[in-house]
């Protein structure tokens, strides 16, 4: 997972690039039938305020700009870490540290209300062992499952939303900002990524130069990194 | 092959120089690069690359004519120049207006063509220039700019440097410090972009590409510099038209584009630079040499290219230490001034003295364009080029702010010669038509689901003129305590007329009328409760209770900036007794934020009002909006505004009979002028007044710190005003205070005398409200 605004971890002595194909597969094959993250609704006024509340603050916070930009305050005002699942609306904004599944989540519905089209979107992604190591401590401190965690590679959610036609960027809701569709690998470099959803007359989205078809992990090509 | 390179400044915010020299190293690696530099304190001159060094004095002490002919010289010896310095770029233009083929910086016609901030150069790129206005307009409509731009703004010199400035005093302050510094009043505010940073920066020879790349920012200074950025190919549908550009332009050298992409992917461009910039070893780095292209194209000399798979399309920036050439040890550092922090290292070369001096010689103009053959304006290279010892060459004609006649009209009923001073003057007919327009457009947007009313907040101006204009216009009066309740009722309106809103609305206790108020919004929680509790009692009544909301940067009204305030909100609201009609007030100054902002804001509000109203399950059946409304930004286009906001109301918030619009100081501010004398003045040995002493000060006008005035001159044989234009001549206010400047800079009629009355316009909102008695014995 993505720590870009916080808790970074930069100590670390770590080897990048180890992931071969095969353990992308692996990895894909490990996480194929981990459903992207919801939050639930209790159906009472507690979570019906929580809602309204992310809707209209997230209104008031973009200013005026284009519903397109992304909405760096969830991530501003929650930090990332450990969540229990499930978890609610009301208790999701009581809560001061969010995972990413959890962010990704209200992202997803707050774009949504903003009019722009959102889907759920899942990502695999390297970083070395090193950070895995930190990571599962502070987890099982929390004592939340570590599952998303598997030697130097992570599970992560995000969103991907349209920005016109089938073309999507995909925002790391965690880290407070668009993935870079031209990958190198390497520490901190998206593997696989999938996009939840079943979107009318797309079979496929556009991601920069990535195809993309939705409802299926797809891994992710890299530009060279020398040329 | 030798190669001279300028710019080696390599602080924070570095020149290109240093990248230039290692690309070309790499380049050509037998060819001899000679750094060149103006001050000892740029630490590129140690960078390694360099095998000769030629250091020359800083541009203040140089003898341009020598240099030019030294330059010449090398030229003529078959040796190239590559500039990283856009003031030398332009001398250089002024010395070689026909060019000189080792001369790799483009001609003064290229230069005039990308000059900023219009940059007519791009015309056909694939991007726009962000909305700009030169600050030779008056201030009156450079207030306009900001405020129609949310004063998300930025002053820019006409070279280098660029300010946000969020205020009025702000912008005030650093206009003084970049007119200062780059010896010209030609500055001018553009409009701020959100978005990424990217670059195309391109090499040409004598008109034709020879390679381009495409860099966008991927880490950043804190001065919005390159920090780190990825390079790749620039793409076709903007190679192309830039291929024509430089075609067009004849250019000849390194350029960037500076540009920034918005959310929306369209690009605007900041500015061209003339020159290569401080990055450009990154585009090395990625197998683009840039230098070297120009070189190969200037020279024929084939470049080395790279090894294959050497090349990354990423680069990032680390900070080394050089060791200091041992024929150019370290100068020392100036003493710090007494009580000064740190030792300013800004401009070691001298830049600000070169552009100082190439006003002076008209290689730039006043119109910011760049001019070829000096020699014809018998330039001595340090001089007054312009003939003409008074005006400072890079003195912008600026313009004086339009006045409404109605202003006139009305100043002429004074009789000025009797006219105590300092004095304020109540524009009866202007008054009274703005008060028939509001009164108007409200009754054009009432129909037979909503009412719409106006409010006259009467903190704005208490004046009994202004509030007795009210209650004949059919306004509401909006009070903010008792006394002003009193107030209101003392001039006509009744209770039923009264609303009653803030934090300190029940001061002082015993005032409250007996009879039911239009309206009372609580300020907060604890507020609500009184409330609740005042119609429980039976002490208060009205016919709407409600609560004014916080806007975001507001401290006033009950917070919703967490989802436990909003539920506390709720909570609260279903309080309030159900036999009286449920309403919402939120006010926000759109002269401190901004028109578009404001009418975000407006948007925001609603949506919160529709969210309490859903989870209180309380309809809301007033609105009361308004606040801080700019006089021009309220008339101009309002009631189309005010159409589309009723609408929007009703669509959101279905409940809503009632509309309030308190339109603040848009009706009281034009209201009202504060007329002055002229006390003492002294003119220069030119002519030139510079400080003239008033017998008005801040305390008649505590608003100068936020906004501007349109000052009017009285022509005391004929009695006739004129507007003030921007000048030179500070106006001190009479009081012994060193910040009671009221105007900081106007020009004053060659023929002004002492006793002379000033006319400050715009003065009848809280100049007037908050003005105070001081060094009045």
């Amino acid at each position: 997972m993505s720590l870009a605004e916080g808790n970074e971890i930069m100590n670390e002595l770590m080897v990048v690039g180890g992931a071969d194909l095969a353990g992308a597969r692996a990895a894909i094959e490990r996480w194929e039938s981990c459903p992207a993250s919801t939050i639930t609704h209790h159906g009472r006024l507690c979570c019906r305020v929580a809602r309204e509340w992310v809707f209209a603050a997230d209104y008031a916070q973009l200013n005026g700009e284009h519903p397109l930009t992304g909405p760096r305050w969830i991530r501003q005002r929650y930090t990332w870490g450990p969540s229990r699942w499930p978890i609610s609306w009301c208790e999701a904004v009581e809560r001061k540290t969010l995972d990413c599944g959890a962010l990704a989540a209200i992202t997803h519905e707050v774009f949504a209300a903003r009019g722009v089209t959102s889907y759920p979107a899942q990502f695999i992604q390297q970083y070395s062992e090193v950070s895995a190591r930190h990571w599962r401590k502070k987890w099982e401190g929390d004592e939340v499952p570590t599952n998303w965690i598997s030697d130097d590679l992570i599970y992560h959610e995000g969103c991907a939303v349209v920005t016109g036609g089938d073309e999507i960027k995909v925002w790391d809701s965690s880290a407070g900002w668009w993935v870079n569709p031209k990958q190198f690998g390497g520490y901190g470099g998206l593997l696989a990524l999938r996009v939840c959803g079943s979107p009318p007359d797309v079979s496929s989205f556009k991601w920069g130069e990535h195809r993309v078809a939705p409802n299926r992990w797809q891994q992710i090509e890299t530009a060279p990194v020398r040329r | 092959m030798k190669i001279y390179i300028s710019g080696l400044y390599s602080g924070t915010n570095p020149q290109p120089g240093v990248g230039i020299a290692r690309s070309l190293r790499e380049a050509f690696p037998r060819a001899t690069l000679v750094g060149v530099e103006y001050s000892n304190r740029c630490s590129g001159i140690h960078w390694p690359d360099f095998d000769e060094l030629w250091l020359q004095r800083p541009w203040e002490e140089l003898d341009l004519d020598a240099y030019a002919e030294d330059i010449r010289a090398a030229l003529d010896g078959g040796a190239l120049w590559i500039s990283g310095v856009d003031l030398e770029i332009m001398w250089l233009a002024s010395v070689f207006p026909e060019g000189h083929k080792n001369l790799l910086t483009p001609p003064p016609s290229a230069l005039r063509k990308i000059s900023k901030p219009a940059v007519e150069a791009h015309r056909g790129l694939p991007l726009k220039v962000p909305t700009f206005i030169p600050t030779d307009r008056s201030d009156w409509e450079l207030h306009a700019f900001c405020r129609q731009h949310g004063w998300k703004v930025w002053l820019k010199g006409p070279y280098y440097e660029a300010v946000r400035t969020p205020t009025w005093d702000s912008f005030e302050r650093v206009r003084m410090l970049l007119s200062r510094a780059w010896s010209t009043e030609r500055l001018f505010l553009q409009t701020h972009v959100t978005g990424y940073e990217e670059s195309v920066c391109f090499a040409a020879y004598r008109g034709e590409l020879a390679g381009s790349v495409y860099m966008r920012k991927r880490e950043l200074t804190e001065e919005g510099k390159t920090w780190a950025g990825d390079v790749t190919e620039v793409p076709e549908e903007f190679t192309a038209p830039l291929r024509r550009m430089v075609k067009e332009l004849n250019w000849t050298g390194g350029a960037e584009l500076e540009m920034v992409r918005d959310t929306g992917g369209q690009l605007w461009l900041l500015e061209c630079n003339p020159r290569f910039p401080a990055w450009i070893y990154g585009s090395s780095i990625a197998g683009q040499n840039l230098p070297a292209l120009l070189v190969e194209s200037a020279t024929g000399v084939m470049a080395r290219r790279a090894t294959d798979g050497a090349a990354c399309e990423e680069f990032t920036r680390v900070v080394l230490e050089v060791p200091v050439r041992p024929q150019f040890p370290l100068p020392s550092l100036p003493e710090p001034f007494p009580g000064g922090v740190g030792h300013s290292m800004k401009h070691p070369s001298g830049t600000l003295a070169l552009a100082e001096r190439l006003h002076k010689m008209r290689v730039i103009e006043t119109d910011g364009e760049v001019h070829g053959d000096i020699s014809a304006r018998g330039n001595n290279g340090n001089g007054n080029g312009n003939g003409n010892g008074h005006r400072p060459a890079a003195r912008a004609a600026n313009t004086a702010p339009a006045v409404p006649p109605s202003f006139l009209k009305d100043l002429e009923t004074y009789d000025f010669d009797e006219a105590e001073t300092p004095g304020w003057l109540f524009l009866d007919t202007t008054a009274a038509s703005l008060f028939r327009r509001a009164s108007d457009i409200a009754s054009g947007l009432t129909n037979s689901s909503v009412k719409v009313t106006n409010a006259y907040s009467i903190k704005t101006n208490p004046d009994e003129r202004l509030v007795r204009l009210a209650k004949e216009s059919g306004f509401l009066a909006e009070a903010i305590s008792l006394l002003e309740v009193q107030k209101a009722l003392k001039v006509g309106f009744k209770p039923e007329q009264v609303i009653l809103n803030g934090p300190g609305k029940w001061w002082p206790e015993g005032l409250l009328p007996k009879a039911p108020l239009h309206a009372v919004f609580s300020d907060s929680i604890a507020d609500l409760r009184r409330v609740v509790a005042g119609f429980e009692s039976g002490e208060l009544r009205a016919k709407i209770a409600g609560v004014r909301l916080r806007a975001h940067g507001s401290r006033f009204g009950i917070p919703v900036d967490s989802p436990e305030a909003l539920q506390k909100l709720v909570a609260a609201v279903e309080l309030l007794p159900r036999d009286v009609a449920f309403g919402v007030h939120f006010h926000m100054a759109s002269s401190n934020i901004g028109v578009r902002q404001w009418w975000h804001l407006y948007e925001s509000m609603l949506r919160w009002c529709r969210s309490v109203e859903t989870l209180a399950g309380r309809r809301i059946e007033c609105l009361d909006v308004g606040g801080g409304w700019f006089p021009d930004d309220w008339h101009v286009d309002s009631a189309d505004q005010f159409a589309s906001a009723v609408a929007s109301a009703r669509k959101m918030l279905p409940g809503v009979a009632e509309v309030v619009s308190e339109p603040g100081k848009a009706l009281a501010q034009p209201s009202m002028a504060l007329a002055m004398r002229l006390l003492e003045f002294e003119r220069s040995k030119d002519g030139e007044i510079k400080e003239a002493v008033v017998d008005g000060s801040i305390a008649e006008l505590p608003m100068h710190f936020f906004q501007p005035h349109r000052i009017l001159h009285r022509d005391a044989r004929t009695g006739r005003f004129n507007a003030l234009a921007r000048g030179e001549t500070q106006l001190w206010g009479r009081l012994c205070m060193e910040h009671d400047v009221v105007a900081l800079g106007v020009e004053l009629p060659k023929d002004v005398a002492r006793g002379d009355v000033l006319v400050f316009c715009d003065a009848g909102a809280y100049d007037r409200s908050m003005s105070y008695v001081f060094g009045r014995g």
